[in-house]
């Protein structure tokens, strides 16, 4: 083959190359794409095919240059060895670009597809959960399909959102960025998400080694820890592992409606928070991470405009050998918070936050509080006051803790025990304590089961309940470092 | 207000006190320790190699631990199998790293499968189809001809991260390949033993080393990819089997042992237990020890029945 109908050659396989990459870089997973390819590479073949006849008809040119001239008796011109390359090369040349103007419409066309290479990873997660209370009765609660999609934004910062439709809402979880390429080991993460305070409050529900969120979560960082606002995140550099996060938030908790999310806000009306986190490998198999958390809100205007301190440390241990990592092991995973506001003695008197009370402890599996003589700590700013007098504020202090040990059996069965303790933080009633053991069966990486007993003892309620947990997700799923 | 200031303030300066040493030597962090070998005889005393993993461990479940994030903070290049192998810890701990240098697409991030002649290549993807890997079967580290061509893959992205060495490495690999051309066609005489013998490992991850030494991959006792075996799917495969006449049944070392042994039992297979990364058994201390170890094994079961 001649040098010219080489890069011939050579210029289309690059480009059947260069079309072939692309979508192999963003993984094809369509159908449409997949015929797309499979036209293109039948393009291909034609064009290499005409290449090849195109060849043919040089080398027979080149033959025929190449060959004693006939015996004639007027000598013809002949021409010289460079003449000759350069008419070679310019036919080359003519060959190239008519292969090219045949080819290019059909990358076009093909390219007109790729910006739908661009759409973000896509995973949707189904939670359904069954529960039966011997007072609160039962029901089937579709809790959350939740979609999540996730992409690089430029080569600086990536995005992410987590947009859940429940029962009777629909609500962006998290949408935030999260910058990739910022020096001294530091990034910056800003929009809606979950702050870094403890450990399970950066779970989402489905994500949590139980049905429902432990007590102490639900009621001092209001269910997940959901904020809107920037923080940032430094890892020290040196050997052992050790993080520090600095945040600022309008609030903290998807469901503490204690602070109003929407309205402007003093700086001294912002939750500011600070947490470091280290890991300490004891051997091969055996770990412990350690972490403590402060958020600090200088002024809670519904408190008094008291400063509110909430305090957590949270501690993991791991056992996992490594040559059995998937189907044996134990994780023993314990949080203590530490509460400190000021907050009206006998509680918030209000209607609207029994009803966000029952609405939220219902929605978290948590029996109704509306038996109870106490309110509860999610009193709204602009409820209205079922009691005239002004209200007297005292300095309350509640600690509550979780504590739970999980053991994987095999590579689908995970038995488990979590024991909830929670003060109440109005201080009106006393500590709730729950027991719960559960069996989690994973079908499959995709699809879990769960089944869990939780014995309540609530003052005012002591309650059995039973729930079933069927979890799937479709699609795109990231083992992210925060779920660990 | 002013507590949370102060309390930030102590944190940002407290925290660069503590640099990491600073050494000369490339730092190679490489997911697997059969491309931290290799990045050691190709780099030599230029390279300073690190593994995420032991070698004992589940290729797919490797422990995401934080101090492997400190590990890749610290690193220069990162080697890894690729075709979505490490997907259960990789992505997350290069995030956690917060290293731009060996993040995805960066110079750093050399993904050795871009050299190698994938096989298993899905034509549909579906998650009822298992936890498939889009791109290919993953587990080519068990082939050598597979991890020559990663050898390369090495060299190059060794060589694009530092251009100045380019020689050292290169000449390193012929040297590393040389030696390694040696062994296959020993290996490969060895082998003659194993041709059209059928086998069912666990999981699909012997389809390199089968397809290198003419064995022939009959099915897995997890139910798809991934996805753990059902008493009936057991029951089918111990008929199907018996039918068929396969000779061995692999265990790979991370996998449980019970049932592989059950159906070897059941079935009158040869059961095998091999390591599918160096480092698995301690007699697999390098790359060549490891395909030896794996083939003298398998040699042996065929040999003895």
């Amino acid at each position: 083959m001649g040098r010219g109908a080489r890069r011939a050659t050579t210029a289309i396989i690059l480009l059947a190359l260069g079309a072939g990459s692309l979508p192999r870089g963003v993984r094809a997973q369509s159908d449409d794409l997949r015929r797309e390819l499979e036209a293109m590479r039948k393009q291909l073949r034609e064009m290499q095919e005409q290449i090849k006849k195109q060849q043919e008809l040089i080398d027979k040119l080149s033959a025929q240059q190449k060959a004693p001239p006939a015996p004639s008796t007027a000598q013809a011109p002949t021409k010289t060895a460079e003449e000759k390359a350069a008419d070679e090369e310019r036919l080359r040349r003519e060959i190239t670009a008519s292969i090219m103007r045949r080819v290019q419409p059909q990358l076009a066309a093909a390219n007109k597809t790729f910006p739908s290479q661009f759409n973000p990873a896509i995973g949707l997660i189904i939670d359904t959960v069954g529960s039966y209370g011997s007072k609160t009765r039962g029901d089937f609660q579709f809790r959350a399909a939740e979609l999540g999609l996730s992409a690089s934004v430029d080569p600086f910062a990536r995005g992410y959102a987590i947009i859940t439709g429940s029962q009777d809402s629909f609500d962006v979880e998290e949408a935030a960025i999260v910058t990739t390429s910022l020096p001294y080991n530091l990034t910056v993460k800003g929009g809606r998400f979950f702050a870094d305070f403890g450990r399970l409050s950066k779970f989402h529900d489905h994500d949590l080694p139980f049905v429902n969120r432990p007590i102490v979560l639900d009621r001092y960082v209001g269910g997940e820890s959901q904020s809107d606002g920037v923080e940032v995140n430094y890892l020290v550099p040196m050997k052992q592992y050790l993080t520090l996060t600095g945040g600022w938030y309008n609030k903290m908790g998807a469901d503490n409606d204690r602070v109003d999310n929407t309205v402007s806000r003093d700086l001294s009306q912002f939750t500011y928070l600070g947490r470091a986190a280290t890991f300490f490998s004891l051997n091969d198999a055996n770990s412990v991470d350690l972490g403590g958390s402060w958020a600090y809100t200088p002024e809670v205007k519904i408190d008094n405009g008291a400063m509110r301190n909430l305090v957590g440390v949270d501690l993991t241990y791991r056992y996992s050998p490594l040559a059995q990592a998937s189907y044996r092991g134990l994780v023993w995973g314990t949080e203590l918070l530490y509460n400190q506001e000021d907050r009206p003695v006998g509680g918030f008197p209000t209607t609207a936050a029994m009803a966000a009370a029952t609405s939220l402890e219902r929605g978290l599996g948590v029996p109704s509080m509306t038996t109870q003589t106490r309110s509860s700590p999610f009193a709204l700013t602009d409820a209205p006051l079922t009691d005239p007098k002004p209200l007297v504020f005292k300095r309350r202090d509640a600690t509550g803790l979780y504590t739970y040990l999980e053991a994987r059996l095999s590579q689908r069965y995970y038995p488990g025990f979590l024991f909830d303790y929670a003060q109440d933080i109005d201080h009106v009633v006393g500590p709730t304590y729950a027991y719960s053991p559960y069996f989690t069966v994973w079908l499959s990486e995709f699809q879990r089961l769960r089944l869990q007993y939780t014995r309540l003892e609530q003052p005012g309620l002591h309650e059995n309940e039973f729930f079933l947990q069927w979890t799937v997700v479709l699609g795109s799923h990231v083992h992210g470092f925060r779920d660990r | 207000m002013k507590r949370f200031v102060i309390a930030t303030l102590m944190l940002t300066l407290l925290a660069p006190g503590v640099p990491a040493p600073a050494d000369s030597k490339i730092k190679v962090v490489t997911t697997i320790p059969d491309l931290a070998d290799m990045a050691r005889h190709i780099g030599g005393d230029l390279v300073d190699v690190s593994s995420i993993a032991t070698g004992v461990e589940d290729i797919h479940a490797v422990p995401m631990k934080p101090s492997f994030a400190s590990l890749l903070n610290r690193a220069d290049v990162l080697l890894l199998l690729g075709l979505e192998a490490e997907h259960a810890f990789l992505p997350a701990l290069i995030e956690a790293s917060k290293n731009p240098k060996i993040m995805r697409d960066a110079p750093g991030y050399v993904d050795c499968s871009t050299a190698v002649d994938v096989l298993d290549v899905p034509t549909r993807i579906d998650r009822a189809l298992g936890d498939q890997h889009p791109m290919g079967n993953p587990h080519y580290n068990l082939d050598p001809v597979s991890m020559k061509q990663a050898a390369s893959a090495i060299a190059d992205g060794l060589g694009r991260n530092f251009p100045e060495h380019q020689e050292v490495f290169k000449k390193n690999l012929d040297a590393y390949v040389a030696d390694l051309d040696q062994h296959i066609a020993r290996w490969e005489k060895e082998a003659a033993p194993l041709k059209g013998k059928k086998i069912v490992s666990y999981h699909p991850d012997l389809i390199y080393f089968a397809e290198r030494f003419g064995m022939e991959p009959f099915g897995t006792i997890e139910i798809r990819a991934g996805v753990p075996p059902t008493p009936s799917h057991i029951v089918e495969l111990e008929e199907s089997m018996r039918k068929n006449k396969v000779d061995i049944v692999v265990r790979e070392l991370h996998y449980p042992a019970g049932l592989a042994e059950t159906v070897a039992q059941a079935t009158g297979a040869k059961l095998v237990e091999l390591p599918a990364m160096v480092g698995g058994v301690p007699q697999a201390k390098d790359y060549i020890s490891f395909v030896d170890y794996n083939l003298q094994t398998m040699l042996k079961a065929v040999q003895g029945s």
